[in-house]
């Protein structure tokens, strides 16, 4: 195969079909000498016809090459890609256009056709260009004088082809001239919105390097809505019109449900813009210089420097406030740790005993857990019945329970929570995978769901009774804290060769005297009740464990002060 | 001008310049164009791919970087989590919320506070310790599993193929 490149085909492609052309003239001027007669003589010929018809195209094409490179210069290839893709969606639409105005199908609809998918394309590729814009840091004037160039000429053709539409409709009547008004209106909208776009940018351009222009994105996503919400309504005027006048418009299928879902879309990204700003606004405070500079004061977000509208999560991760708002639109996490900021406030609901719920299994791994391990604080408010721990702990964990506000609870209380939820992982064991998790007690799940506004709002505010409900749900936090610690030494030791500790002597450590381990001790006892009912026939290894354990509680007297 | 991507994006350029990750060579493929990328990835020692370069693209979504790049492969490549046209399916170029599989937990996604850098030393771990529990490439994730001298064979020659050794 002889390779060509495309620029050379498409040359020789021009030439070949201008040749073809002159010859078809010539040939038909020298067969009737004549203007009129050849012209005749040229419609009535098929062949003739082709190369006129092909010469028309690469007429067309050529005209292409030239505005293209005219506005656009080189084109990028993510570019072009967009302009196939749509470029087929809009051939086929049209397609199934042609079908309904079959009768009125000629050649001046062929001409509004090509044109028309001409000036669509030109508007795709205006909106990539200034998309791209923020995405180069190498702006020419060039580029300001082909963008503004172009938009100007492509608003005053939408609207010259809205207007000859209208006029066209109202003298001549229905044709297909709506669907082209239609499509020239929404091209409209489309040439606007860029327009908008590339003001934005510039005025962008303008700000100072260090401090962005924050109101753009806010500014962008509204007009998007508007956008959007025109787009819609012209559909709808479109649909209704076409189904009085002819039939139900099939070919606009498509773009109404494009336009239809982007107007969801945009909407949905304002309400969740709105709902991350004022979760912003009323939630957290600002951070201020001192928090900034106690740690790393660049924003994991843009990698910049913070220095000023710095917004504090619970978690204590600081981030400018314009980069959060666009994470929380995405996403209501925090992006460093992953803790859900919508739902911290949202309390546990049920209360219970709490000494029962951690701790529940017989202490298995012949004894191995250091006596500061069951340091567990016998506070009076344990709410721990109602608070599932779930197994295994997923790393969104904290996600589930009540946060303090910081600034009121104050972080100093809970010391080990800011750090916590990015060490998650380093609990799993090295292989990847928890181990079969021990039959642990029934402990419920959570449910947060259920909790009411009333519910919320009583956590909020200075009074008593709302910081009292905080303080409850912090101990809430510890006491689960605890007993993370808890279950996780348990599931280290069950990586150990189990050796399964008898009950019967940790009755006997009750007496071991002093606060921590009496307590500690006190618990595994009771928790090692139902285990006493196992069998006591395999008396040598009972004497082995018991010699064992003996050993062990020696060790732990003596460790007492 | 430069919208927050480009910002960061030249930032995380310069990060890597300053201070390159062992042999992992990263970068905009031009000046003017720093939403693609090409990166060459070593082989690890002491494993399957060892001893190759293997050249990588990375393309940034224009909301970088809340949404995680795509990156593919634009080499041969035969391993459990490299689709065949060359697709990386890893979890930290996952955005956190859809997860088909089921299989990852949402620390390993992506969020803002991953980097290139870290993308890269993942991809790094994933020539080392293929993952064959959700496999992007079925027969890869097979051989893996069953023939792992057909698939270190495999590997090896894929590895001297982007050395430019046949
Ligand atoms: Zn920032
Ligand atoms: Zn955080």
């Amino acid at each position: 195969m002889l390779q060509i490149s495309p620029r050379l085909r498409n040359t020789l492609i021009s030439i070949g079909s201008l040749i073809l052309t002159t010859a078809v003239v010539s040939n038909a001027f020298y067969q009737r000498k004549q203007f009129y007669p050849s012209i005749i003589y040229i419609t009535k010929s098929n062949a003739s016809m082709a190369a006129i018809y092909f010469q028309g195209l690469t007429l067309v094409f050529l005209t292409w090459k030239l505005l293209r490179w005219v506005f656009f210069g080189q084109l990028r290839p993510a570019e072009i890609e967009h302009l196939v893709d749509k470029s087929w969606f809009a051939m086929t639409d049209t397609c199934l256009a042609f079908t309904v105005f079959r009768d009125e199908f000629n050649s001046s609809f062929v001409t509004l056709f090509t044109i028309l998918l001409f000036l669509k394309c030109f508007h795709w590729l205006a909106e990539d260009r200034i998309d791209y814009m923020e995405r180069t840091p190498v702006i020419t004037k060039l580029f300001h004088f082909r963008a503004v160039s172009l938009l100007t000429t492509l608003s005053f053709l939408d609207i010259f082809f809205v207007a000859y539409a209208y006029n066209s409709l109202v003298t001549r009547g229905a044709s297909y001239q709506l669907v082209f008004g239609f499509e020239y209106a929404v091209l409209c909208t489309a040439v606007g919105f860029t327009a908008i776009k590339y003001i934005l940018h510039c005025i962008d351009s303008l700000h100072d390097q260090t401090a962005p222009w924050d109101r753009k994105a806010a500014i962008l996503l509204y007009t998007e809505l508007v956008i959007n919400f025109s787009r819609v309504t012209l559909y709808t005027v479109f649909l209704v019109l076409m189904f009085k006048m002819q039939s139900f418009p099939l070919f606009a299928v498509r773009p109404i449900y494009m336009a239809v879902k982007s107007f969801k879309k945009s909407l949905y990204d304002v309400i969740m813009s709105r709902r991350a700003i004022h979760t912003m606004n009323t939630l957290y405070p600002n951070a201020t210089l001192e928090e900034i500079r106690a740690g790393d004061s660049t924003c994991i977000i843009c990698r910049e420097e913070m220095t000023t509208s710095c917004k504090k999560l619970p978690c204590n991760h600081i981030f400018h406030a314009y980069c959060l708002r666009s994470w929380f639109q995405r996403q209501q996490t925090c992006p460093t740790c992953r803790l859900d900021i919508l739902r911290p406030r949202r309390p546990a609901t049920a209360a219970a005993p709490a000494a029962a719920a951690p701790a529940g299994q017989p202490a298995p791994g012949g004894g191995a857990f250091p006596p500061g391990q069951f340091a567990f604080p016998q506070q009076p408010h344990f709410h721990m019945g109602n608070m599932a721990f779930p197994f295994p702990l997923p790393p969104g964990f904290p996600q589930h329970f009540p946060m303090p506000q910081p600034g009121q609870a104050g972080p100093a209380q809970l010391p080990n929570l800011t750090g916590a939820p990015m060490m998650y992982p380093a609990f799993y064991p090295a292989g990847g995978m928890m181990p079969p998790p021990p039959p642990l007690p029934p402990m419920p799940v959570p449910n947060f769901a259920d909790m009411s506004e009333e519910d919320l709002r009583r956590l909020e505010g200075d009074s008593r009774r709302a910081l009292e409900m905080r303080v409850a749900h912090l101990r809430n936090i510890q006491a689960l804290l605890d007993a993370a610690v808890i279950q996780f030494t348990q599931y280290l030791s069950l990586m150990t060769p189990p050796v399964v500790l008898p009950a019967v002597p940790l009755t006997s450590t009750t007496t071991i005297p002093t606060g921590t381990s009496e307590a500690t001790v006190s618990s595994s006892s009771t928790n090692a009740t139902p285990s006493e009912e196992t069998p006591t026939g395999n008396s040598e290894s009972d004497e082995v464990r018991r010699r064992r354990l003996q050993r062990f509680q020696n060790g732990l007297a003596a460790e007492q002060p | 001008m430069a919208g927050p991507a480009l910002k960061r994006l030249m930032a995380e350029y310069k990060q890597l310049l300053q201070d390159p990750p062992e042999g992992i060579m990263a970068g905009p493929v031009s000046d003017e164009n720093y939403f693609e990328w090409e990166a060459l990835i070593p082989g690890p020692e002491g494993t399957f791919f060892e001893g190759g370069i293997f050249p990588t693209k990375l393309t940034f979504p224009s909301d970088y970087p809340l949404s995680p790049p795509k990156m593919v492969f634009t080499c041969e490549m035969f391993h459990p989590n490299i689709y065949p046209d060359g697709r990386v399916c890893i979890s930290i170029l996952h955005p956190p919320g859809d997860d088909p599989m089921g299989y990852e937990t949402s620390a390993e996604r992506w969020s803002p506070v991953q980097s290139i850098e870290k993308i890269l030393l993942s991809v790094m771990s994933m020539l080392a310790e293929p993952n064959d529990e959700s496999p992007a490439n079925v027969d890869a994730a097979k051989t893996y599993r069953e023939n792992r001298d057909d698939f270190k064979r495999r590997a090896q020659i894929l590895a001297r193929k982007t050395l430019g050794i046949d």
